[in-house]
């Protein structure tokens, strides 16, 4: 199987994590993943506060190289993944459609409103299935309590062809469990980080992310798994801040769903980036019984 | 926020003062189903940054029913929202309340409105200022030239870049920091595809 890749911009810095251990899982699950040529930015949570055509074209852009290879998009971005999501979703409507054609004009581009984006946890769920994924782990992940937070964009707001539960989604889940976890359950599943006011009005980010963390330590997880690099921006990349500002030490690491799923499919803790989370992971792959680099 | 609150609820709204055309141009900017609303308060209730909002989410829509201008684009309430959509996702009237919140900061960032919370404007602004010269976002341009729009004053912009180093710092020994931006080849996409846009706003 053959898919259209889009990182999105923060995949290659701080997100580089998310993005290496998302090729190397795909590649262990047989799926080839093709970067598109010459990708632009698809507006990410800025672009609708400015222009809702704007939204909608940024992504069109990108879909319509997709377009050209014949490919279907995924994207580890739940943003990104909204958006290329949302342009296909609101091209339906053939007004709206060549709206977007308008604002291509010029750029030898055009969209046909044909293909579209999905997350990559949509893709692993939809395209391979949790028993396949199930088959291929040989090194499950015995005993590691985690908590799975999804944020918002993956499910928020809520596409016309829904994938799962806006208000208490699964599917990351029952990937985790066929890796082996334990599954911490808790209610903060869908609960905003504030990661996109995290300039704009960073006390309000350091407030929902800390609720976050603070409630996952006290429930005794080992990790956070998450599916979102803002989201992890803020609760591993903001965690020392958080820990000064509330006084509070947390000192939870928060990894990627595709890391915790690379080390149950065998692949190397260097290869998935766990020396690149900012909280170390070292304890934690060691209660696993897996040596660190 | 609680002064805030009593103020609008306590306060004679006359309709004359009011432009019942508002709820149009919200919609029109990109806030589906705004006119919908029944006040139930759903949005507000879940709403992850109602605590530091001066005016909830319900009381944004109804004062855009009412197209109560002024008390809306002076309040933080629009800039305030982490845009998590919630509200949307629950709304029992199909309203998606979180676009009607950036069809506002829309309509405030086209007309220079003076904001309440200077780091919105200065952050949506410079947002698009680095995609457009890019095609990318390239994270240590747009975080000098955020602060650069948000303050003027030498010492505070100094601490806001200074209090972000640590991290910055982090992020480059992990590898995770680019020096000079990922540029696209077709640039000039994203300046055709904006210029594109505000022809077509100006032409409607």
């Amino acid at each position: 199987m053959k898919l259209a890749y889009y990182p999105g911009c923060v995949l290659p810095t701080s997100g580089k994590e998310f993005d290496m251990s998302t090729r190397e899982v795909f590649k262990a699950l047989d799926i080839e993943l093709v970067e598109i040529d010459d990708w632009n930015c698809c507006g990410a949570t800025v672009a609708y506060n400015v222009d809702d055509l704007l939204a909608l074209a940024l992504p069109a852009r990108n879909l319509a190289i997709a377009e050209k290879e014949g490919l279907e998009m995924v994207s580890p971005c739940p943003t990104c993944s909204y958006w290329l999501t949302r342009s296909k979703e609101a091209a339906s409507d053939p007004s709206v459609l060549e709206k977007i054609n308008k604002a291509l004009e010029g750029t030898g581009l055009s969209y046909s409103g044909e293909i579209g984006g999905e997350h990559i946890l949509e893709a692993i769920i939809n395209r391979v299935g949790v028993e396949k994924v199930k088959e291929k782990v040989v090194n499950p992940l015995t005993g590691l309590k985690v908590i799975p937070y999804y944020g918002c964009y993956i499910v928020r707001p809520p596409r016309k062809k829904r994938f799962d539960s806006p208000e208490n989604p699964t599917s990351m889940d029952s990937l985790l469990e066929a890796a082996g976890v334990t599954l911490v359950p808790w209610n903060m599943k869908t609960k905003c980080c504030g990661g996109s006011l995290m300039l704009s009005k960073e006390e309000v980010m350091l407030k929902l992310t800390h609720d976050i963390l603070s409630r996952a330590k006290s429930l005794g997880a080992d990790c956070i798994a998450t599916l979102c690099q803002q989201c992890n921006l803020a609760l591993d990349g903001k965690q020392r801040d958080i820990e000064k500002v509330y006084n509070e030490k947390i000192d939870i690491p928060v990894v990627y769903f595709t890391q915790l799923l690379g080390l149950a499919l065998g692949i190397s803790p260097k290869k998935l980036g766990l020396d690149k989370n900012i909280v170390g992971t070292e304890k934690l792959l060691q209660s696993i019984g897996i040596a660190t680099i | 926020m609680l002064n805030q609150v009593r103020l609008l609820e306590t306060e004679v709204i006359r309709l004359k003062d009011c432009d019942l055309n508002f709820v149009n141009e919200v919609i029109e900017a990109g806030g589906k189903n705004a006119q919908l609303c029944f006040s139930c308060g759903t949005c507000s209730g879940g709403c992850p940054a109602v605590y530091t909002m001066d005016y909830t989410p319900r009381q944004i829509m109804r004062m855009v029913e009412l197209g109560i201008k002024d008390k809306i684009f002076k309040s933080n309430t629009i800039w305030v929202c982490a845009g998590c959509h919630s509200c949307t996702t629950r709304c029992p009237r199909g309203v998606e309340i979180s676009k009607v919140m950036a069809a506002l900061k829309s309509i405030a960032l086209r007309n220079g409105y003076p904001p309440r919370e200077p780091g919105g404007p200065a952050w949506y602004n410079s947002f698009m200022e680095v995609i457009r010269n890019y095609g990318r976002v390239f994270e240590p341009e747009l975080m000098l030239k955020y602060n650069l729009k948000k303050t003027k004053n030498p010492i505070e912009l100094a601490k806001a870049l200074l209090k972000d180093a640590p991290m910055g710092l982090e992020m480059f020994r992990k590898g995770k920091l680019i020096l000079l931006p990922d540029k696209i080849k077709h640039r000039e996409h994203l300046k055709i595809i904006q210029e594109n846009i505000r022809k077509m706003r100006a032409e409607a």
